[in-house]
């Protein structure tokens, strides 16, 4: 039985509420709520609405209480359960918030407003049968809404059925009398719509003919250009596609893909170079100030022609005096000729302007404007990144050609960043931030030199400093801080690093502390999209719309997600297979750690007693310093609380909560998860997943993960290694450890990869021998033979080795060096003759 | 370097190009709103010799302007906006601010009936200035106090549009000037500490305006 109607009085007190909730006036509104409540305690509607304003007041526990007892007292309340969903939405339960939404509907089933409610969370939740459902419906209710019929559209056209998607939106077009007014946003949209709906389903030809249809009406001229353009390549209707891209290089002479649709209309055979080049020669002759047509050609043209027209290009770039010259050829570098030619041109540049006084003969292109000196300048600076270039890197010879340049310009601050990052090259991360800082004070008012700044001082693992350079460009008065507003801003370069840091230090709570941060600024970005689902029908941008969706379906394969979350899965394995690295002075990355393995029983117990008491006390200090920074606001009075928004304290701030996880390779799953669905071509996600897997003994899934990644790289020395652990690891399990038929599958599939008859030391030495010119193959290699052989005493002399090889980076001589910290093996011949190999990094310095 | 209009997967690496480069900062969603709201507008420079041209490979972004239509023109006439521009440091001088405000330009006019574009940078910003003034012939229209954060000026300049309504093509030959593509600027993002409850919470209405039955939630995300 539905409940009684309020009397007058109290109804009008009910839609006051019901106002105070939506105008954000929640102390009023739940004071009139509760003087309802008074006289009716048992109204189940305005319990409803008191939860709901007590949720919105951040009590979200008491909130469900008291819609509960809404419920309650009034089963059959489409406000009842549609104020249930919403706490449930608030909560992001979504699949609680659709039944609860679902159950409202079937007592006000034409309820636009819940209808509307249940579609955003279906189109959030990607359930495009229900989206469709719900569409229908609002679209049945309110016809003469152009954006509901849109609206059904989306849902049918998400769900990939084009015919339906289009009837819809055709349907629609039929119901205007009038054709719409020129300028008309939505309609041109809803064309433009339509015309992709019909080209992804496949009919080019129809496409084309509904797009000359509306080429007149539509508003975005450039998207008309490059969909006909497109479709007429498509249905080899070479000429016209050729003036199609003609028209649209003559608006945008800096785009490849024009250049790549105009070769192809024209029928140009990549091969033949002449005409290739006719076309870019074209286009430059058109538009002298364009970069494009002069810069592609260096991709594809050889030998003299190469020669001549990188000469010309070059030339005319260091003339001009532009800094980003190397920047805009060095991806040219990977190929070896073209590097050698560029590198002999520009040497010859050098060379005939011999002194600065002759200089003036060369610089005739541009008469008066250009100083004597800046070709010069540019062109030492030229040599200079292409020594310190990663393939052609001769530090000597850089810091050579960058002295030569600073004598010419002492005050130009490219050439202290560059001087900085040389020493970075070299692994001196405190001489590389002392410089970088240097070129910072160069400059104080220009935000990309500070944040390089802050880059360094990471690096150098001066996390603190970092914070201060980056805090004179951040909102200080923000929440937390500086660093709170690097959170809000969403800046995950800096976070990303600083996690980074901290795993090097040993700082593994503060390490996940900032992976975490960038796990929930993804949750965040994929919680955005959710306003866009009403936002955008209303704008009518209908096709960014579907574009963002299909954005946002791939979110988490994105690199900066991919590198935090590899990085928290590293730590969060160190803190399963050692447990006490959770408390930060215990673990071996901080320079003086000490060597918990090593101590006695009750040694250590001493020791984490006594870290766990520094830990406790690091943590006040924390809360302390935060409960003054909020004290520093409050007497800012007008600053606090001007977003109205209540943000809640950390209360876990050095992240000591997290590293103290009972179940971490529980807790990876959160990273790993994504990384596998979304990733799975990466070797390295397969081999973190390997590792979780491997150690919560979950074996064919650490199975599934090692075959895809012998998949991707059959040669990997990580897979190499982990294949031998697996092979070894499966042999000894006993029947409690897996049961059939999961144990066939596990045997059989094994097989193979790696019988199980193979002789795994010879097969590793197999390997080994086939990869010895490669540094990580090595490391592999021995790590595996560590494992079969642990008293192997040639280890250290086999991997001191690699330090002779031609090709060995610093990045690798420094992963070697952590091999042997992890095989526990002396490293001190390694780090001498690797300080003579790179006499300028810190690594093998401070080890000695 | 590519120039082409700015798609919503380009948000994140355009965030850390203007985090990088400049003081006033947005979050995703706020990118999103341009992206979605006017998507013919924003550009960005992206340098695809590097690319390996493999599907979901993110774009290497050096350079974007994030361009809007002003919503409710105080004047009643229909204008664009520069919401933030900006190049990095290692790709100056290579005029890609230029073109990139080219672009958007002639989109303001053909989209959406733009008459002029406006926009704000300091005072103190003289290599913006004179991109916005020599280059690309911005005029100063006022001087806002205070309107940055930290206390400092914006000028707030004008380009008009119209000549760009008649001529199909705009001459090209502008000469071999050299182009100063530093420095660059972004607005504020919620328009100074003064219209705080501006922008950077949400400019735009969530709920509309709500009925008895519309419990829809309000407040969106928090911020």
């Amino acid at each position: 039985m539905p409940q009684a109607p309020l009397a007058s009085k109290d109804g009008s007190l009910f839609r006051q509420v019901l106002k105070c909730y939506e105008t954000k006036q929640y102390k009023k509104g739940l004071k009139a709520a509760e003087q309802i409540l008074r006289k009716n305690p048992k109204h189940g509607e305005t319990l409803a609405m008191k939860g709901l304003i007590t949720n919105s007041l951040g009590r979200t526990e008491e909130a469900f209480a008291i819609a509960k007892e809404a419920l309650r007292q009034d089963m059959k309340s489409h406000v009842c359960w549609h104020v249930y969903g919403l706490l449930y939405r608030s909560e992001k339960n979504f699949e609680e918030s659709i039944k609860a939404y679902k159950m409202a509907l079937r007592f006000e089933p034409e309820s636009q407003q819940i209808l509307r409610d249940l579609a955003l969370l279906q189109v959030q939740m990607r359930d495009y049968p229900g989206y469709i459902e719900s569409r229908g419906k609002i679209l049945q209710g309110r016809p003469q809404l152009r954006q509901n019929w849109t609206g059904l559209a989306v849902a049918y056209h998400l769900a990939g059925s084009y015919a339906e998607a289009e009837n819809v939106l055709k349907k629609y077009e039929e119901t205007l009398k009038n054709p719409p007014s020129r300028g008309d946003i939505e309609h041109s949209e809803a064309c433009l719509y339509r015309n992709v709906v019909i080209a992804e389903s496949g009919d080019i030809a129809r496409a084309l003919e509904h797009l000359e249809s509306i080429a007149k009406v539509s508003l975005d001229k450039i998207s008309v250009m490059e969909y006909r353009a497109d479709y007429l390549l498509r249905l080899d209707r070479r000429e016209e596609a050729e003036k199609a891209y003609r028209a649209l290089l003559n608006r945008n002479s800096e785009k490849r893909e024009y250049y790549k649709g105009l070769e192809q209309s024209m029928g140009i055979d990549p091969e033949d170079r002449k005409a290739m080049r006719a076309i870019y020669d074209e286009f430059t002759e058109k538009n002298p100030r364009s970069d494009a047509p002069r810069r592609i050609p260096l991709d594809f043209l050889e030998g003299g022609d190469f020669k001549q027209a990188a000469d010309v290009y070059l030339q005319k770039l260091l003339k001009k005096g532009v800094p980003s010259t190397f920047a805009n050829i060095k991806a040219l570098y990977a190929d070896t000729a073209k590097r050698e030619v560029i590198l002999e041109l520009v040497k010859g540049y050098l060379a005939s302007m011999g002194t600065e006084e002759e200089t003036s003969t060369n610089g005739e292109t541009n008469g008066d404007k250009l100083k004597p000196s800046e070709f010069k300048l540019w062109t030492l600076y030229f040599l200079t990144q292409h020594y310190d270039h990663h393939r052609t890197r001769d530090t000597t010879k850089a810091s050579e050609y960058l002295n030569q340049a600073l004598e010419l310009s002492s005050g130009t601050l490219e050439l202290h960043m560059t001087q900085a990052r040389i020493h970075k090259h070299s692994g001196d991360f405190q001489k590389a931030m002392e410089k970088m800082d240097r070129a910072r004070k160069l400059d104080t008012k220009d935000r990309y030199i500070n944040t390089k700044c802050a880059k360094y001082q990471l690096r150098n693992d001066r996390n603190e400093d970092a914070l201060k350079t980056m805090s004179l460009f951040t909102r200080n008065d923000a929440h937390g801080g500086p660093l709170g507003d690097l959170l809000e801003m969403q800046c995950v370069w800096f976070i990303t690093e600083d996690g980074e840091s901290y795993l090097r230090q040993g700082n593994l709570g503060l390490a996940l502390k900032r992976f975490h941060a960038i796990l929930k600024i993804f949750d965040d970005w994929t919680e955005d999209q959710f306003d866009f689902h009403s936002f955008s029908l209303r704008k009518g941008q209908i096709r960014s719309y579907v574009t963002m969706l299909r954005w946002e379906d791939t979110l988490r394969s994105h690199p900066f997600f991919v590198r935090a979350a590899l990085g928290a899965i590293r730590v969060y394995i160190m803190l399963h297979d050692r447990p006490h690295l959770a408390h930060g002075s215990l673990s071996n990355g901080s320079r003086e750690g000490t060597n918990f393995e090593g101590m006695s029983p009750t040694d250590r117990k001493k020791a984490l007693k006594k870290a766990k008491r520094e830990q406790q006390k690091a943590q006040e200090k924390a809360a302390e310093l935060a409960a003054k920074a909020k004290e520093d606001k409050a007497k800012n009075s007008q600053i606090s609380n001007a977003d109205g928004e209540m943000k809640k304290e950390d209360t876990d701030p050095l992240g000591n909560a997290l590293a103290q996880t009972k179940e971490p390779l529980e807790v990876a799953m959160k990273f790993l998860i994504p990384l596998l669905e979304l990733s799975p071509k990466k070797t390295e996600v397969q081999c973190a997943g390997f590792e979780v897997y491997f150690r919560r003994k979950k074996w064919l899934l650490a199975l599934k993960c090692l075959i895809a990644a012998r998949k991707t790289e059959e040669e990997n020395p990580v897979v190499h290694e982990q294949s031998i652990r697996f092979r070894r690891a499966v042999d000894s399990l006993v029947d409690e450890d897996i049961k059939e038929p999961s144990r066939e599958v596990l045997t059989a599939e094994l097989e193979s990869i790696l019988p199980k008859e193979t002789d795994l030391k010879s097969y590793n030495e197999e390997f080994l021998n086939s990869h010895r010119d490669s540094p990580k193959h090595v490391h592999g290699a021995l790590r595996a033979r560590h494992l079969l052989s642990p008293e192997d005493a040639s280890i250290a002399d086999e991997l001191a080795n690699t330090l002779s090889l031609e090709n060995l980076t610093l990045k690798e001589a420094v992963e070697g060096q952590a091999l042997l910290a992890d095989l526990k093996v002396e490293n001190k011949d390694y780090n001498q003759k690797a300080s003579e190999k790179f006499p300028d990094a810190a690594a093998f310095r401070t080890a000695v | 370097m590519d120039i082409r209009v700015l798609q919503p997967s380009d948000i994140p690496h355009v965030q850390l190009a203007n985090i990088t480069n400049l003081p006033e900062n947005y979050f995703c969603k706020y990118y999103l709103y341009h992206a979605l709201s006017w998507p013919q507008l924003s550009y960005v420079a992206v340098d695809l010799s590097h690319s390996s041209g493999s599907p979901g490979e993110p774009p290497k972004i050096v350079g974007y302007v994030l361009a809007k239509m002003e919503e409710e023109p105080a004047d009643g006439v229909q204008h664009g906006h520069i919401t933030s521009l900006s190049v990095m440091r290692t790709h100056r001088r290579l005029g890609l601010a230029e073109k990139l405000m080219r672009q958007s330009q002639k989109a303001m006019v053909e989209a959406f009936g733009a008459k002029y574009v406006s926009l704000h940078v300091r005072v103190s910003n003289k290599a913006a200035l004179h991109l916005y003034r020599d280059t690309l012939q911005f005029k100063v229209n006022k001087v806002e106090g205070r309107y940055y954060a930290d206390g400092e000026n914006a000028y707030s300049m004008r380009k008009d549009l119209t000549f760009l309504e008649e001529a199909e093509s705009e001459s090209e030959n502008e000469g071999e000037e050299k182009v100063e593509d530093v420095g660059i600027d972004g607005d504020v993002p919620e328009g100074g500490e003064k219209k705080k409850k501006k922008s950077r919470a949400k400019k735009y209405k969530l709920g509309r305006a709500l009925g008895v039955a519309d419990l829809q939630e309000v407040d969106g995300r928090a911020s």
